[in-house]
């Protein structure tokens, strides 16, 4: 059905990343940068993962791989939980508390130009447009099969100011008042367990798609 | 019967314990100052971490560069990959001695003075109106996780980690404290930052009676007993995007506050009172509950203990 136009290293990688027969192609596809090679873009990415790893190491004199204290000028020791504060325990205990909360916020909706506070604050602050203003689709995931979108200057601009008007307007003290109600979902589903599963896959379409711009 | 169920069931983990039972603190040799760890084990798939944890790690450091004398501080974020499905976020926070919990506990016999109830609030109110301004909803204060050190300084913590957490969130089947959460949310109709107001309210009485307002077992009952305080709400206030019909509470009216709270002065029950305002868009906002007369008045001329 979708008649593409792509040179063929883009080809396979669109083949190998098993995301190319979604996706239509409707305009002019540019490869400015060139095709990527990935293993040495994953070697980069581990070798600086690791010269991270090693720097916090040293910062803290902690080895986090392993959970183990090393010399330095951090004295650490383990306390027990009844002699600290609950907050600082590790997070399967702490998540729980937000079982039944998130799941109504997260709940994926057709309005999905009006997510929940928090999470466009995040997205606005890092400057990415939201993606329900590009109508999300799941094949746009992928970086690499938007690649249209991505060398389209234009796109980005109208982009843009759409994220800038919903900066302001709900913007000092608060006002959530106007997400109310327009923000009107339907009151199904439930049981925090459930939901609780999906609310970490639901909100992936919708929260992936600025990850192109931030690479 | 204990037989059979010895033999049925065998412990997997003991919750609050084992494990997850300990937490790593340090003593900084040059300041002197303690820092605590916090670690997330974060689901991964092909693309690495979640770009949803990103995104809120990042917000937490960018919070973090205004220095909010009333929100913990976070030093550091470290990230270790365990395997491909698995990543650890370590989370470096300042370690502050005891939450609001133990505090309360702590407080003497005769409870917390009215000055200093007050000086709490006003701080507990400055972080949240702190976090509302850069639109971080909360959504999960208790006294659990509201710091207070040595010094009375009051610290909000746990904000903004709901997605970081929300992997896990299935595989925690733990009782879930309902006694701070706002109707909006136990109604499950769309909410924001006021969600924190009703939280802040509930831990400004328990300041006062020093056990919880709303001590409910069940979303249901919790409501309830809500609405034996405040009453039940009109028919035009219910949220229409609910399904929980508001014929299924008994028509309670609303009782006087202070025979919840009767330590209770005058401007501070007002305040309360706005706090728990059943309308999540009439309820006040932290800033303007900070210049509410409450904080204005001294406390030690208006006190009328009787």
């Amino acid at each position: 059905m979708s008649h593409v136009q792509l040179s063929s290293s883009a080809l396979e990688r669109l083949v190998a990343r098993r995301t190319f027969p979604l996706h239509r192609r409707t305009s002019v596809c540019r490869n400015l940068f060139g095709p990527v090679d990935h293993d040495e873009l994953s070697r980069e990415m581990k070798s600086s993962l690791r010269e991270i790893s090693e720097r916090d190491q040293q910062r803290w004199n902690f080895n986090f791989e392993t959970n183990t204290p090393l010399d330095g000028e951090y004295e650490w020791e383990k306390v027990t939980v009844d002699k600290t504060p609950t907050f600082y325990q590790d997070s399967v205990q702490t998540g729980r508390s937000r079982v039944p909360a998130t799941p109504v916020k997260q709940r994926p909706s057709s309005e999905s130009a009006l997510p929940e506070t928090p999470r466009m604050d995040v997205l606005e602050r890092l400057a990415v447009p939201e993606s329900s203003s590009t109508a999300p689709c799941p094949v746009e995931v992928n970086q690499e099969n938007r690649t249209d979108k991505l060398n389209s200057g234009k796109q980005t601009h109208r982009q843009v100011p759409c994220v800038r008007r919903k900066r302001t307007a709900p913007a000092d003290n608060t006002h959530i008042t106007d997400f109310f109600v327009k923000r009107k979902r339907p009151a199904d589903k439930k049981p925090a367990d459930v939901s609780a599963c999906h609310l970490s896959r639901s909100p992936t379409p919708l929260e992936q798609t600025p990850r192109k711009r931030i690479r | 019967m204990a037989h059979g169920a010895s033999i049925q069931y065998e412990p997997v983990a003991e919750i609050g314990g084992g494990a997850y039972g300990t937490v790593y603190k340090a003593r900084d040799t040059e300041s002197g100052k303690f820092v605590a760890l916090k670690s997330v084990r974060v689901q991964t798939d092909q693309n690495g971490l979640p770009i949803s944890t990103v995104r809120e790690v990042a917000l937490l450091k960018r919070l973090e560069q205004f220095d909010h004398p009333n929100v913990v501080r976070l030093m550091d974020v470290c990230a270790t990959q365990r395997s491909e499905q698995e990543t650890k976020v370590t989370l470096v926070f300042e370690h502050v001695d005891q939450d609001l919990k133990t505090y309360l506990e702590r407080a003497p016999a005769a409870g917390l003075s009215p000055d200093c109830i007050k000086d709490l609030m006003r701080q507990l109110l400055s972080g949240l109106a702190f976090l509302h301004s850069n639109r971080v909803m909360h959504r999960d204060l208790k006294p659990e996780n509201i710091l207070v050190t040595s010094q009375g300084q009051v610290k909000l913590a746990d904000f903004g980690l709901a997605r970081i957490y929300s992997c896990h969130m299935a595989l925690t089947p733990v009782v879930v404290t309902l006694w701070y959460r706002p109707p909006e949310v136990l109604l499950q109709s769309s909410y924001a930052t006021p969600v924190d107001i009703w939280s802040t309210a509930c831990i400004f009485a328990e300041m006062y009676r020093r056990k919880p307002l709303f001590c409910g077992e069940s979303e249901m009952d919790q409501l309830g007993k809500i609405f034996e305080v405040i009453g039940l709400p009109l028919d035009e206030e219910w949220p229409t995007d609910v399904k929980l019909s508001r014929k299924n509470f008994p028509p309670v009216t609303a009782r006087p506050i202070t025979d919840f709270v009767p330590e209770i002065n005058e401007q501070g029950a007002k305040l309360l009172l706005e706090m728990l305002t059943f309308d999540p868009l009439k309820r006040v906002s932290a800033l303007n509950a900070l210049n509410h007369p409450y904080f204005q008045e001294e406390e030690t001329l208006t006190q009328t203990k009787s």
